[in-house]
């Protein structure tokens, strides 16, 4: 009787298996079973470079950018996109493109949130492990800068998502704090460049840091901003760089990868891919879209186009040879591309003549592929440099005027204006002239390229009085428009957040 | 109490008088010993029958012989001798001292014993809402599942069913508390397990079903919809009993269509064309072919048969007792190309010796089922065949070309129609489905003490199910898309394992009783699949080769581990009353699921019932009222309604990094999932009343129940774009269900004279409300699916559709039809319906859809049984009525639509001179959009009243007397025949308006429903 009651207990004990209720899926790997080595430490943080070639982020956000600027304008017949693109006209919040832009930069901060929340507990080589942990925080801290700049105040998500989450809006000037965190702690963690020819591609310590150094410039404080760049533009980072003697070796595809290229997205071909998304299938596209929407008629979409002012202000100076600034045709395909005029230019294989005759449209070029072929299409090739070494040396120069050294600015400046042919500037110029300068440098050296918006914030020059030169600014409320709205999409689902002031 | 010899018993009267005597000296008061034995009615000793002195606690039971001796017997005591199970006896002792006491089996319906989920107790001690079901009333009917057979028989429950061979039954316990899963759980003698069409209903002793929460929380996690407990037949102490059943039956659709034949449809289609300035298709004018005339339903429809065969034997011996069966079943489907077969085997035995009782019930099924393989062209028969056009014959020479070498009549240019010629179908597309299943258990029982026993019980289901389907060349529709012909094998594995430890207990300490069960259960369920396919059929002279090594075309395979899952849980119950008068239940039961992540995975569900027997009262004292017993329960309950790996995220390798020029695999967690998966929650109330009158020759039940679900299940809700989340959205807990209603049944029984007869009544209401769909976005309180709307404060799934108003007879009418002088339907035309402007925007949208207060929740569920009983002969009946609700046509629609359809022959279209109709004008649709819009499908023009009254089953048998019996040296011998779905009141015009529907949201939904069949069968019991 007592050995029957010690049997029982026994087994009735025998039975509490908690362990034996931990039964993982066989049939796919699960989260469980993933984040266990090295390899599975590298292929979560390439999933993060995937998202640069879906379509939100690699076609309709650099569109964002340049359209709702004074450079760029939209006269696409899809009404609808024309409008929120330059016109600051968008009644449905939803409206499927900027929407994009808002979704693919999330979903990259998902992917960089499971990178940073599984790693530490990987075990592996360590110094590997923080470089990877370097390239989640640079993406997550990017994709943030791009909310910040575009939204404003937006949800932070620093967690992997969950379902159930209903954060609050966080003010903008938080979102900043946020991208600034990320994006140090990237730069302390990545190596100036990669051995391994199969690493190509992956974020550096320099493209950190300059990331950063904009950061810092877009809410103001460009003390900080200088520390940022130090490194890359006069410490020991700044052997790494230089800039090409030819100004267009940065939008060839012939010349990726190059010296002057501090970020730069790759995109390359693939003929058999049948969708854009890059979940659905390994088989997808990862190219880039924007030349077909950048095209000219008869070539691409034309949904955005460039505005003519800007091809005056390359006039204004020449080379010390005399000569038309050689940014200028690089910039932009119109009547002038080649200085012969409409019948020389040569648009695709045909004149300019041919396709427009007189026509005085200007198209954006630095993105598009007529330097090696004759069409466009979903699948483009030339990488994306989204952030040059020029760019870094007049953000230094900006930097340092906006602290009271604009004696030193001078050199940062003078080294890009000479690539192009230009002569040095003559100094003495006050603060605000200088300030001035470097607007119009920038305009010069870097339209087309996914950053006038962001300057023109920075600047506060964004407002309606720029009507005088895109009439979609007619348009511009200030106060409302320098943010996009939320998509309704969230704010229906989380009564948390905010809508942006005045939409 | 020492073991008595027979000699003793045969030298009473000797030692009576000794014991006189004894007595004399030794006491003043002549307290005698008295001795005996207890028996049943056929001379089988009774062990363990108490007697006792009564208004007293002194008392024995009787040993294994059934014999007794009791001591300080005052000779003017009574004794009170009961034995579970029969009827107790008050005996006067009047100074007798050998006693040879009878008892009687207690037919009584009160003491009857229920199986609650491990423990037996009478059903007089019922503190909750438990149906019993007599399986012979409900084998009565031959069906293919166990649900199938209880449809009416008790209130609560309510079963839809189907026709098809082998199909199984849509059965739902007190109203639906689920988006998801309206399924009880099914425990088949302890083994937890699905009562499908696999078992063999005969083998079926006891059937209960557990509505509240008093006794199926002992369940716990799995018991939210309901408990169906099945106890199979063991057997009785005695010599070998063989019993021999044969049942045969003709089995056919008691209502088609009525449609129109070839020249009637050459006719309408030709007025239909003319209508719209077409000319009519060649098929029914110039190339018109009086010699084709098919009559589709004809073709498809066949006569059905029905067989089933049982051979039982059971027996047992003083320690042992043994019930083996086997059966064979076979059913040929009223439609061609359809059949099921099932084959079974049960041994089920009982060995104990001392203290120690060990047994095991196992099954053996197999089943074949054979049907047309389900492919994107299989079609629905029961829409198809009143589709498909008369003028197109079954096969015609003319069809014969490299797609469709058969020369099967499809639609063709000149006789446009869809549909699918299902006479193709059942020879182009095959399926032959074997389930190979084992399912039983085994138990030691150990009773170590009065009152207390141990028991150790293994359960374990397997089952192998292998499916063979080929698709041959051929076409069976007109512009399908062409595919390659192909085998394709699926096998799938099931099993499950049991094993539970439970401890009962029971103790009596005067008019205290106390008993309850405590114990641990751990089930495993695993199933898994792989697929064969390869294309390209190989058939040489007529003969089809069906392995896959004799196609020559491209393999396909998948395979993979669809469920996994294990459950461990401790369970316990307490049930206490005094004196049979006051009743408290305790149930609690705490379970661990892995189908849950670790911090979601454990759930406790308790729940409290109590009783009171208000008749033992002393204030009540009502002679005709035998007995009155209210009954009030609360608990909860939870089902899982997930997949087994549903929390766990899987890794998305489909990401791509352009590194090094070249695409490099990325991984990540694309999808979502819900970590807090959990599940379904239910929270039931009953209150109930039991009554016996008249000598207990009128009983009665009454109960009202409420219960609410939550963190039921919700899938698709929109999700935010700031989580990121690529791939399908995940579930959620966040909807909620409230069930109210009443039940009332009542039964009558009148024994008194030869002709003895009984009747059953069975009534229930149920009203459900949505409470919570989760968080849908801002202002979306409502689930929606193309025909229903379930929104919060209203059913579940009910309908939604455009409202129509009648016929627009003149232009007046339709320019009158205006939203400040804009038509609201400006390509309406005279004859076509008016819709309607419910959100008065000035036109006809989905936005116009509406809430009608039309329902497919009955209002009232009936069920009438009637049973009588005359020298030898009996007759039964058994009633369904079911009252209230609404069923969307979907088949009718297709034929009012006109287009490439033929047409009911009592259709009455619309003219200038035929204005009294309720048809629209008939035309052809294009470029026609007021007849476009007449045969909208989300309008309620399709939906029909639903009622029904039903005749399930009517049996008349004949059981011989023993007379004869002896002369064949037979124990039994009954013949009966019967009819089943004998005939149907209803208004619905569809073929049957008891309709499963289109899963939960749109239960109501006949799309070609498969009719229930009207069988005829005569049998025989023979036994031995």
């Amino acid at each position: 009787m007592k050995n029957l009651i010690i049997i029982i207990v026994l087994t009735f004990g025998f039975f509490s298996c908690e362990d034996e209720l931990d039964i993982v899926n066989p049939n796919a790997l699960t989260n469980e079973s993933f984040w266990q080595n090295e390899s599975d430490a590298i292929k979560g943080i390439n999933s993060c470079y995937s998202t640069l070639h879906r379509p939100g982020f690699s076609r309709w956000q650099p569109m964002a950018y340049d359209l709702r600027s004074d450079v760029g304008a939209s006269f696409s017949p899809w009404s609808d996109l024309a409008n929120a693109m330059n016109n600051f006209i968008q009644s449905d919040s939803n409206f499927g493109p900027i929407v994009d832009i808002y979704f693919d930069n999330y979903a990259g901060i998902f992917r960089a949130n499971q990178v940073i929340a599984n790693l530490p507990d990987i075990e592996m080589d360590e110094q590997l492990k923080s470089r990877i942990l370097g390239e989640a925080y640079f993406f997550r801290g990017m994709h943030y800068y791009h909310l910040a700049s575009l939204w404003g105040n937006v949800a932070l998500q620093l967690e992997p998502s969950s379902p159930t989450d209903l954060p609050l809006t966080s003010l903008e000037a938080d979102v900043w704090v946020q991208v600034i965190s990320d994006l140090s702690e990237a730069a302390s963690r990545l190596p100036y460049s990669y051995n391994d020819y199969n690493d190509q591609g992956r974020i550096t310590k320099g493209g950190a840091s300059a990331l950063l150094g904009k950061a810092y410039m877009q809410i103001q404080d460009y003390s900080n901003a200088k520390l940022a760049l130090d490194d890359i533009v006069v410490g020991s980072g700044a052997s790494n760089y230089d800039l090409m003697p030819d100004y267009y070796d940065n939008f060839k595809i012939t010349s990726e990868f190059n010296i002057e290229s501090v970020i730069e997205w790759s995109y390359i071909d693939n003929p058999t891919e049948i969708t854009d998304n890059d979940v659905a299938t390994a088989n997808h596209n990862y190219g880039t879209s924007i030349g077909q929407f950048y095209g000219p008629p008869g070539i691409g979409f034309t949904d955005g186009e460039a505005l003519r002012w800007v091809v005056g202000e390359f006039e204004i100076e020449t080379t010390v040879a005399n000569e038309r600034d050689p940014r200028l045709p690089v910039t932009f395909l119109y009547d002038y591309t080649d200085e012969f005029g409409p019948a020389s230019t040569l648009v695709y294989g045909q004149t300019f003549q041919q396709r427009y005759g007189n026509n005085n449209r200007v198209f954006l070029r630095k993105f598009l592929h007529d330097h090696i072929r004759d069409f466009e299409g979903f699948r483009g090739i030339n990488n994306y440099r989204f952030i040059r070494y020029s760019d870094v040396l007049l953000m230094y120069a900006e930097c340092l005027n906006a602290t009271g050294a604009t004696g030193d600015a001078y050199q940062y400046v003078d080294r890009v204006r000479d690539r192009a042919g230009l002569a040095p500037l003559p100094t003495g110029m006050s603060q605000q002239d200088f300030l001035e300068q470097i607007k119009h440098e920038r305009l010069l050296e870097l339209t087309g390229e996914g950053h006038r918006f962001n300057d023109l914030k920075r600047w506060g020059d964004l407002n309606s009085s720029l009507s005088s030169k895109d009439s979609g600014f007619n348009n511009f409320q200030t106060g409302k428009h320098e943010l996009l709205p939320i998509p309704q999409i969230d704010l229906d689902i989380n009564p948390n957040l905010e809508q942006n002031p005045g939409w | 109490m020492k073991k008595k010899s027979l000699s003793f018993i045969i030298n009473a009267p000797s030692l009576l008088l000794f014991f006189l005597l004894f007595v004399c000296h030794s006491f003043s008061q002549n307290q005698i010993t008295i001795s005996g034995s207890v028996k049943d009615t056929e001379g089988v000793p009774l062990a363990g029958a108490n007697i006792l002195i009564a208004n007293s606690s002194v008392g024995t039971s009787t040993d294994f012989d059934g014999n007794f001796q009791l001591n300080n017997v005052s000779p003017n005591a009574k004794l009170d001798v009961s034995y579970m199970g029969y009827i107790n006896k008050v005996i006067s002792v009047n100074g007798k001292v050998l006693f040879n006491i009878l008892l009687e089996l207690n037919n009584s319906f009160l003491d009857e014993v229920v199986v609650i989920g491990y423990q037996t107790i009478k059903k007089r001690d019922l503190t909750g809402a438990t149906s019993l079901i007599d399986p012979d009333i409900s084998n009565k009917n031959i069906t293919n599942s166990l649900a199938e057979s209880l449809q009416g028989l008790t209130a609560g429950v309510t079963v839809r069913n189907g026709g098809q061979p082998g199909q199984n039954s849509q059965i739902e316990i007190r109203g639906t508390s689920s988006f998801v899963n309206s399924n009880p759980l099914y425990v088949i003698d302890g083994m937890i397990a699905d009562a499908n069409q696999t078992i063999n209903n005969n083998d079926i002793e006891s059937i209960q079903i557990l509505k509240d929460a008093s006794a199926a929380a002992i369940y716990g996690s799995r018991a939210a919809n309901g408990v169906v407990i099945i106890t199979t037949k063991s057997g009785k102490a005695g010599p070998l009993k063989l019993s021999i059943s044969f049942n045969t039956g003709v089995q056919n659709i008691p209502k088609t269509w009525s449609l129109m034949n070839s020249r009637q449809f050459a006719d309408m289609q030709t007025t239909s064309f003319i209508n719209s300035g077409l000319t009519p298709p060649l098929s029914v004018g110039a190339n018109f072919n009086p010699n084709i005339d098919t009559d589709w339903q004809d073709e498809i429809i066949r006569m059905g048969l029905t067989k089933d065969f049982n051979i039982s034997a059971s027996g047992g011996g003083e320690s042992s007792s043994y019930f083996l069966s086997g059966s064979h079943f076979e059913n040929k489907g009223v439609l061609i190309g359809r059949s099921f077969k099932r084959s079974t085997l049960r041994v089920n035995t009982e060995l104990s010796r001392g203290k120690v009782t060990i047994g095991e019930n196992i099954l053996l099924s197999n089943s074949n089922t054979k049907q047309p393989l389900g492919s994107f062209d299989t079609g629905n028969p029961f829409f198809d065949m009143t589709v498909m056009l008369p003028v197109i014959p079954v096969r015609g020479d003319d069809f014969i070309n490299d797609l469709n070498p058969g020369g099967w009549g499809i639609g063709n240019n000149d006789a446009v129609t869809f549909a699918k010629n299902q006479v193709a179908v059942a020879d182009i597309l095959r399926e032959k489905i074997n389930f190979a299943k084992i399912i039983g258990n085994a138990f030691v029982k150990v009773d170590f003490l009065k009152g207390l026993s141990y028991k150790f019980n293994v359960g374990v289901e397997a089952s192998y199910d292998f499916s063979k389907g080929i698709r041959r060349n051929g076409v069976t529709q007109f512009n399908a898309a062409q595919r390659p012909s192909f085998i394709a094998d699926n096998r799938s594995g099931f099993k499950s394992f049991l094993i539970e430890h439970t401890l009962n207990f029971n103790k009596r300490l005067g008019k205290h009783n106390i008993n309850g069960v405590v114990g641990v259960s751990d089930q495993q369920t695993k199933r898994d699949f792989s697929l064969a396919v390869r294309t390209d059929i190989s058939e040489v002279n007529g003969q089809i080769f069906t392995e896959i090594n004799s196609a020559t075309g491209t393999s396909t395979s998948e395979g993979g581990i669809t469920d996994h899952y294990r459950t461990f849980g401790y369970l316990g119950r307490v049930n206490y009353d005094y004196d049979n008068k006051y009743y408290l239940t305790l149930t609690g039961r705490l379970d661990s699921d892995s189908r849950f992540s670790k911090d979601n995975r454990t759930g406790f569900f308790p729940s409290i019932a109590g009783s009171w027997r208000i008749i033992k009262e002393d204030f009540f004292d009502v002679p005709w009222i035998n007995d009155l017993k209210f009954n009030a329960s609360y608990g909860e309950l939870g089902i899982v309604t997930l997949g087994s790996f549903d929390w766990q995220g899987t890794i998305n390798n489909n990401t791509i990094a352009i590194l090094g020029n070249i695409p490099q695999v990325g991984s990540y967690q694309a999808s979502l999932v819900n970590p807090d998966l959990r599940w379904e929650n239910r929270k039931t109330q009953n209150f109930g009343l039991e009554t016996s009158l008249f000598d207990n020759s009128l009983k009665g039940s009454m109960a009202y129940y409420n219960t609410l679900s939550e963190d039921a299940l919700v899938t698709n809700l929109p999700i935010a774009l700031y989580l990121g989340n690529l791939g399908g959205t995940p579930p959620v807990n966040a909807g909620s269900i409230r069930n109210t209603g009443f039940e009332f049944e009542a039964s009558y029984k009148n024994t008194v004279n030869d002709f003895k007869w009984n009747v059953g009544f069975n009534l229930t209401t149920n009203k459900n409300r949505v409470e919570e769909v989760g968080n849908r976005g801002e202002g979306i309180d409502y689930i929606q699916t193309g025909l229903t709307r379930s929104k919060v404060g209203q059913p579940l799934g009910q309908w939604y559709l455009l409202k129509t108003d009648g016929i627009f007879q003149n232009e007046a009418e339709i320019d009158a039809h205006n939203l400040n002088g804009n038509l609201i339907q400006p390509f309406a035309q005279p004859g076509d319906i008016r819709f309607t402007d419910v959100d008065g925007d000035g036109s006809i949208t989905d936005e116009d859809r509406d809430f009608s207060g039309s329902s497919p929740w009955p209002t009232l569920q009936t069920g009438l049984q009637f049973g009588a009983n005359y020298k030898g002969f009996d007759l039964s009946l058994q009633f369904v009525g079911i009252f209230g609700n609404e069923i969307f046509n979907s088949v009718r629609r297709e034929l009012d639509s006109y287009q490439n359809t033929n047409f009911r022959s009592d259709i009455n279209p619309w003219t200038p001179s035929n204005t009294n109709t309720s048809d629209p004008r008939i035309g052809v649709s294009l470029n026609d959009q007021g007849l476009v819009d007449n045969a909208r499908f989300a309008s309620d023009r399709w939906l029909e009243d639903g009622s029904y009254l039903r005749l399930r089953n009517i049996q008349l048998g004949y059981s011989y007397n023993d007379a004869l019996l002896n002369k064949l040296g037979v124990s039994g011998l009954k013949i009966y025949a019967s009819g089943q779905n004998l005939f149907t009141i209803t208004d619905y015009s569809g073929l049957d308006p008891d309709v499963q529907g289109n899963g939960i949201l749109e239960r109501g939904v006949d799309n070609g429903n498969w009719p229930s069949s009207r069988i005829i069968s005569i049998g025989l019991n023979v036994e031995f």
